[in-house]
């Protein structure tokens, strides 16, 4: 069945990226379907699910070990997150930038070698997939996060043709919220999967530690958004940070500094 | 008593304060970016801070290291402060449940956070650790934290890959208190042996050559390593003193041990007999037996080393470990609680407005 999942994958990029393009240039009003693009993405998604059911069932464990596979899954993820939003608010072209990265993940993912590398030992247990499932999920409600903050703060400078100033606010919200809620769980599986393979359930390596930093970051802004003065710009601009400490959690660590989660 | 009142009732509303939280979170999160890349910029200092608890590693520490340690210590302060804080919030949702049942997912997390906290300082205080413990076949080997209780490692099975790379170790480990057999386990990667507070994890193996197999005429093969006592003709007693896989001859005559790799094996030997000087000397293996020997007519060949299996294990006793289970399981269902929460309010267009 392996010999399907380039074709596949091949098919979801262009499905996302014909959707792209086509949110892209018809930018509906506010609340308005654009129902082509929406097909076409869930069309993308629903091939890009079978590529990944395809994978897991070839591998026998998710398979998100090297750099092609954790890109893949967390495109999966952006997808995921962008027609929940889509679909339950009608976001549209607010989350634009979410496909976007998607599509930049896919691309940069799809020259690379799919092949599906054995499980070593040390990632064997249901905790990896739980640890790992619930960390791409947490970033990619992040991700549309920031895209959501910038779009208010656009949407403040006079933007047209977006979503209003309190929808955008209240989704903001949701996704800080939705994203706090699936790190916390991350953070939990992880911590127990570290008592179970080192012997403690903290580590000061610097992938732990920054990992405790996003959750406290999003802690804060889970109790920020009470708070009148952070209310609206201000959590537009958390959550701007916010991206920051995600991308160099996620990024900046696996790619440039030793941790215990390298990303090759 | 009024104003007695007054200040405790002004404390209180302080450390129940929404804003406190989020300045101590706040500073707590600047600390703890700085204190990683001053982490990551001095692994001299900081290398061991897994391998050790936190008291440990600071009494260890060399003096006038302040200047890169001070952000620890903030950083504890603020911790104790936000767990205060989070406290408080969690007495004072308690003292009014009737009117916030609907938060109680919100709160059960407040109370995991603070259980954490509470277990991280309680297993950094009294917690022990021993990593990277070498532990042989048979051995009984003290745990640390828990007087009189002893590991033993009964069997150490390697799996190996088809290129013959390791993939994982399967350790059968005993825990005994005197005769008292306590648990027994399969130690293996991700399958520790897990104690009330101790855990004992796998991180390596391998062997330790420990003398030499040898062939004596008339004798056969002998196995001469450290203890070895071989009765020879005419009441003749050649008695192995010690071993060391890789000797050197320093400039004093003294035999050290340069590393615990094959390289330049060496026999400490004692000849003793009646009718002949007593003997003690070192026998390089790579070179000529010792004329002393020679000359009692002892010969023998070295045939093949004897290597002693040693697992390498992490053994951690941390008395919080519990409570922070306790503290991650309340966490978990505050976060169910929370998510479902969320939706139902949703759902009735329950939400603050500006």
């Amino acid at each position: 069945m392996l010999q399907y999942q380039t074709p596949l994958l091949v098919a979801s990029f262009a499905l996302y990226l014909v959707a792209f393009l086509g949110y892209l240039m018809r930018r509906p009003e506010p609340g308005m379907v654009l129902l082509w693009p929406r097909v076409c993405l869930s069309l993308g998604f629903l091939s890009h699910s079978v590529c990944l059911v395809i994978r897991w069932l070839e591998a026998g464990y998710l398979p998100v070990t090297n750099l092609f596979s954790t890109q893949f899954f967390f495109s999966w993820c952006l997808v995921l997150v962008f027609l929940y939003f889509e679909y339950r608010y009608r976001i549209g072209s607010s989350g634009l930038f979410v496909v976007a990265v998607n599509l930049l993940l896919l691309g940069v993912a799809l020259p690379r070698d799919p092949a599906i590398p054995v499980l070593i030992p040390n990632l064997d247990t249901p905790l990896f997939t739980l640890h790992i499932v619930f960390s791409f999920l947490g970033y990619a409600l992040f991700t549309m996060a920031f895209s959501l903050g910038v779009l208010y703060l656009a949407r403040q400078l006079g933007m047209q043709r977006l979503l209003e100033l309190r929808q955008l606010r209240k989704l903001n919200e949701e996704a800080i919220f939705l994203g706090f809620c699936m790190f916390t769980l991350c953070m939990i599986a992880g911590c127990i999967w570290a008592y179970i393979a080192w012997g403690y359930y903290f580590s000061w390596n610097i992938k732990s530690l920054w990992s405790l930093i996003v959750w406290l970051f999003y802690a804060g802004m889970c109790h920020a958004k009470f708070i009148r003065r952070w209310q609206g710009t201000g959590y537009a601009l958390l959550s701007i940070a916010g991206f920051a400490v995600v991308l160099f959690t996620y990024l900046g660590i696996g790619l440039l500094l030793e941790s215990n989660h390298p990303l090759d | 008593m009024s104003r007695n009142n007054s200040l405790f009732s002004r404390t209180w509303q302080l450390f129940c304060s929404l804003k406190l939280a989020i300045v101590l979170a706040s500073l707590i999160t600047l600390l703890a970016i700085y204190g990683s890349l001053v982490i990551h910029g001095h692994p001299a200092l900081f290398g061991n801070l897994d391998q050790l608890s936190l008291r440990s590693w600071a009494r260890q520490l060399p003096t006038g290291t302040l200047i890169m340690t001070w952000w620890l210590s903030a950083a504890g302060l603020l911790l104790i402060l936000f767990s205060l804080n989070t406290l408080c919030c969690f007495i004072d949702w308690a003292l009014h449940v009737r009117a916030r049942w609907r938060k109680s997912g919100e709160y059960l997390i407040h109370l995991g956070v603070i259980l954490l906290a509470v277990a991280f300082a309680w297993g950094s205080w009294a917690g022990v650790r021993s990593d990277r413990q070498r532990v042989y076949l048979h051995e009984k080997v003290p745990v640390p934290g828990m007087p009189g209780h002893e590991l033993i490692v009964d069997a150490v099975e390697p799996v190996m890959n088809q290129q013959g790379r390791p993939l994982d170790m399967l350790n059968q480990v005993r825990l005994v208190k005197g005769d008292q057999l306590l648990a027994a386990e399969q130690v293996r990667i991700n399958h520790p042996l897990s104690y009330q507070d101790l855990v004992v994890v796998p991180v390596s193996f391998g062997q330790e050559a420990q003398g030499y197999e040898c062939f004596m005429p008339g004798l056969g093969q002998l196995q001469l390593i450290r203890g070895a006592r071989i009765e020879l003709d005419n009441g003749k007693i050649l008695r192995v003193q010690g071993f060391y896989a890789d000797a050197t001859r320093i400039a004093n005559g003294e035999v050290v041990q340069q590393s615990s790799q094959l390289q330049n094996p060496a026999l400490l030997l004692d000849l003793s007999g009646p009718g002949i000087p007593a003997w003690r000397g070192w026998y390089f293996l790579r070179e000529q037996l010792p004329f002393q020997l020679v000359a009692n007519g002892i010969r023998f060949w070295p045939v093949t080393p004897i290597f002693n299996t040693y697992t390498v294990l992490t053994i951690n006793y941390d008395p919080g470990a519990d409570l922070a289970l306790a503290g991650g399981s309340l966490l978990l269902i505050g976060t169910l609680l929370t998510l479902a929460s969320f939706y139902r309010k949703r759902r009735a267009n329950d939400r603050p407005e500006v």
